[in-house]
């Protein structure tokens, strides 16, 4: 918790070997700062060099595929090359955003907790920190994803019984379990901005105490925790500390609020110190906290720019995505829609546009047999 | 990620709660390691248990807490690959017993055992991590002397509010009354009992409550202890396994029951740590923190 909570030094002397742990120093051992931590240039490299490795392998099976099938018309060939192209960068990253946004509405469905949900939105993102979903099919990996994060949050759910409830097999939700541990190095550990709401949202009510109205405090609480979820898909959880995005989060959903508590608690901006009813009541024990406020602020306010950038990837992006990610794992249903084409509509010339009739994910093969 | 062709199988060492453990030799490093194996069940995947386990101890780096090297995947099994110790506190005492008599440590070594024990509990916890199986078969020993948690099967993190966890944890002989009693919202306190039953067991070489069920537990700790009431555990009858006809038992004297088993003089700053530890009230328990802080070990901070 950088920068928030430095507690003083017991007054006891302290030990040689157990020296008060403040819980910036807890978060800095921990594996989620340790090895999740990155900045924007660093993920962005990340991410790009799992495409271009991606890539050149469907590229190489393409041509494989070709090589092997010398019987292929050119009009097959070149409906091949316009079909089974790889995804790009952004395109994996909607696709990854897409499946995530979608574990928070299906552990909604299970009634699965919130920290739940957001460990398996955790495990899924950081496992395309080093897969792509050219190499594993996200609608997969969501299932995965979820169950796991049942076990490793202590939340008990049999596979059997999971599966029914994802409409999936076990054998779909276990096959990559040991793929997705082996790519989270092994990390488990999640700590998620909702616990430091819940400090916050104590602390708020006593710094603030007899001026903020209770009711409308559960309102803020239930609103920001909603926000938090959609804060885990942003990257914003690979820049900041979970109490930095809940302090982001707090002030996007009230500025006065969080100023406010900001400017008694940390002693923020001399600008706003003269307002009326404060003079009496302000608590001094945190004064002595060597918080730079503004330098707190500024951070503050860089995480809530990352959180806004949120995008919410369209279905119909998420559809398109998951045909080139179809045609390019099997060329050969490029040919077999060429074919149907043509009996089709052999009379009209009507070029059929293709989002209509790509798969949705979730039902790709039934939508497909249908076609 | 190592392979597990790196590493040569040696004997067994043992069975943990849900695995297999057997010594093991790094070809490469020419270092010993403890590998846990884990059964893969095709029903379930890898167990919980394991997944708890491997995601505390990634976290938990520390001199008392034995350390995860790596984890290995093999088809059908999982492999924990350990730091290697030498022997267990539970073999340790069982080795020191005399026909039939079995023998405390000697003071100096009770306390470096305690300690330690001591310290990496203070560490787990402050990182909110409880153990919840804390007893001398986790706890393993080298020849150095050095002492180490291990064995995170059944540990698990906690947050805020700590409750609705299962009362089905900790082996009977070092659980806590407020367990026993059904308590659910137990926390650290839950590990900090069971540093106590351990402390008197290593000074005595007997277990301190070796009740054979949950109410021949109460009884054993309650004889001895003196039976809680709503004046010394405000809340007490509130617990769902509280029984109000429960025999009413004056407190014996701890430190003369303890040494009247040992050879070992027992100073006065001993027995008031046990009892800080031994408070069946958990809110009085000390934490490890405070307990580390008590004058028995001031030899050690000062």
């Amino acid at each position: 918790m950088s920068t928030i909570t430095k507690e003083t030094a017991p007054q006891k002397k302290a030990l040689q070997t157990s020296v008060r742990i403040t819980d910036d120093d807890l978060y800095r051992h921990s594996s989620q700062y340790r090895l999740w931590s990155f900045t924007p240039d660093s993920i962005s490299q990340i991410r790009e060099e799992i495409n271009v490795r991606a890539t050149a392998k469907v590229h190489q099976d393409l041509k494989v595929f070709l090589e092997s099938h010398p019987e292929l018309s050119s009009e097959e060939r070149g409906a091949i090359e316009s079909k089974a192209i790889p995804v790009s960068t952004q395109e994996e990253l909607l696709l990854i955003g897409y499946f995530a946004r979608m574990i928070l509405s299906f552990a909604g469905k299970m009634n699965l907790p919130t920290e739940v949900a957001a460990t398996a939105v955790s495990f899924f993102r950081k496992f395309f920190l080093s897969n792509s979903v050219m190499e594993f099919a996200p609608k997969e990996m969501f299932h995965t994803a979820l169950f796991f994060a049942c076990k490793s949050e202590n939340y008990f759910i049999g596979v059997e019984s999971f599966a029914k409830k994802a409409k999936t097999t076990t054998d779909a939700v276990l096959k990559h379990e040991f793929k997705l541990l082996e790519s989270l190095n092994f990390t488990l550990m999640n700590h998620h901005p909702y616990k430091a709401l819940h400090g916050f949202f104590l602390d708020i009510q006593s710094v603030l105490s007899g001026k903020v109205d209770l009711n409308y405090m559960g309102q803020v609480y239930t609103n920001c925790k909603k926000a938090i979820s959609d804060a885990l898909l942003t990257d914003a959880v690979y820049f900041f500390s979970p109490p930095q995005i809940t302090l982001a989060i707090l002030l996007m959903e009230d500025e006065a609020l969080m100023m406010r508590y900001m400017q008694l608690k940390f002693n923020l901006g001399s600008e706003i110190e003269t307002s009326k009813d404060d003079s009496q009541s302000v608590p001094q024990a945190d004064h002595q906290n060597s918080i730079n406020a503004e330098k707190l602020l500024e951070v503050i306010k860089s995480c809530k720019a990352v959180i806004s950038e949120k995008i919410i990837p369209a279905k119909e992006d998420a559809v398109r995505i998951t045909a080139k990610l179809h045609y390019c794992q099997n060329p050969m249903s490029v040919i077999d829609r060429l074919k149907r084409q043509r009996e089709t509509s052999s009379a009209a010339e009507t070029p059929v546009q293709t989002p209509v009739q790509t798969p949705v994910p979730g039902d790709l093969d039934t939508k497909r047999q249908k076609t | 990620m190592a392979a597990s062709s790196q590493f040569k199988q040696l004997e067994k060492l043992g069975n943990g709660t849900y695995a297999t453990v057997y010594k093991g030799l790094n070809k490469t490093t020419g270092v010993y390691v403890a590998l846990k194996e884990v059964k893969l069940d095709s029903e379930e995947g890898t167990p919980s248990t394991a997944v708890r386990e491997i995601s505390l101890m990634k976290e938990l780096k520390h001199e008392n807490i034995v350390r995860l090297y790596d984890v290995i995947h093999t088809e059908n099994k999982l492999t924990l690959v350990f730091e290697f110790m030498d022997n267990d506190l539970k073999k340790y005492m069982d080795s020191r017993i005399v026909g039939n008599t079995p023998y405390g440590f000697e003071m100096s070594l009770v306390k470096y055992f305690e300690w330690q024990l001591l310290q990496g509990v203070a560490f787990c916890h402050e990182n909110r991590i409880l153990h919840r199986d804390l007893k001398p078969q986790n706890l393993l020993i080298n020849n150095k002397g050095q002492l180490k948690l291990g064995d995170f099967g059944l540990a698990r993190a906690f947050g805020i509010p700590v409750n609705t966890f299962s009362s089905e944890v900790v082996t009977l002989w070092y659980r806590a009354p407020d367990v026993l009693m059904g308590s659910r919202t137990y926390s650290t306190s839950i590990d900090i009992w069971s540093c106590g039953c351990i402390l008197a067991e290593m000074i005595t070489g007997r277990p301190l409550f070796p009740g054979t069920n949950d109410e021949e537990q109460l009884k054993l700790i309650f004889e001895t202890m003196g039976t809680p009431t709503e004046r010394t555990w405000p809340g007490i009858s509130n617990l769902p396994k509280y029984n109000p006809q429960l025999p009413q038992h004056l407190p014996k004297d701890l430190g003369a029951l303890l040494q009247s088993q040992t050879r070992e003089k027992m100073d006065l700053t001993l027995i008031d740590l046990l009892y800080g530890l031994l408070q069946s009230n958990p809110d009085r328990r000390l934490s490890a923190k405070q307990a580390l802080n008590h004058p028995w070990f001031a030899e050690y901070y000062q």
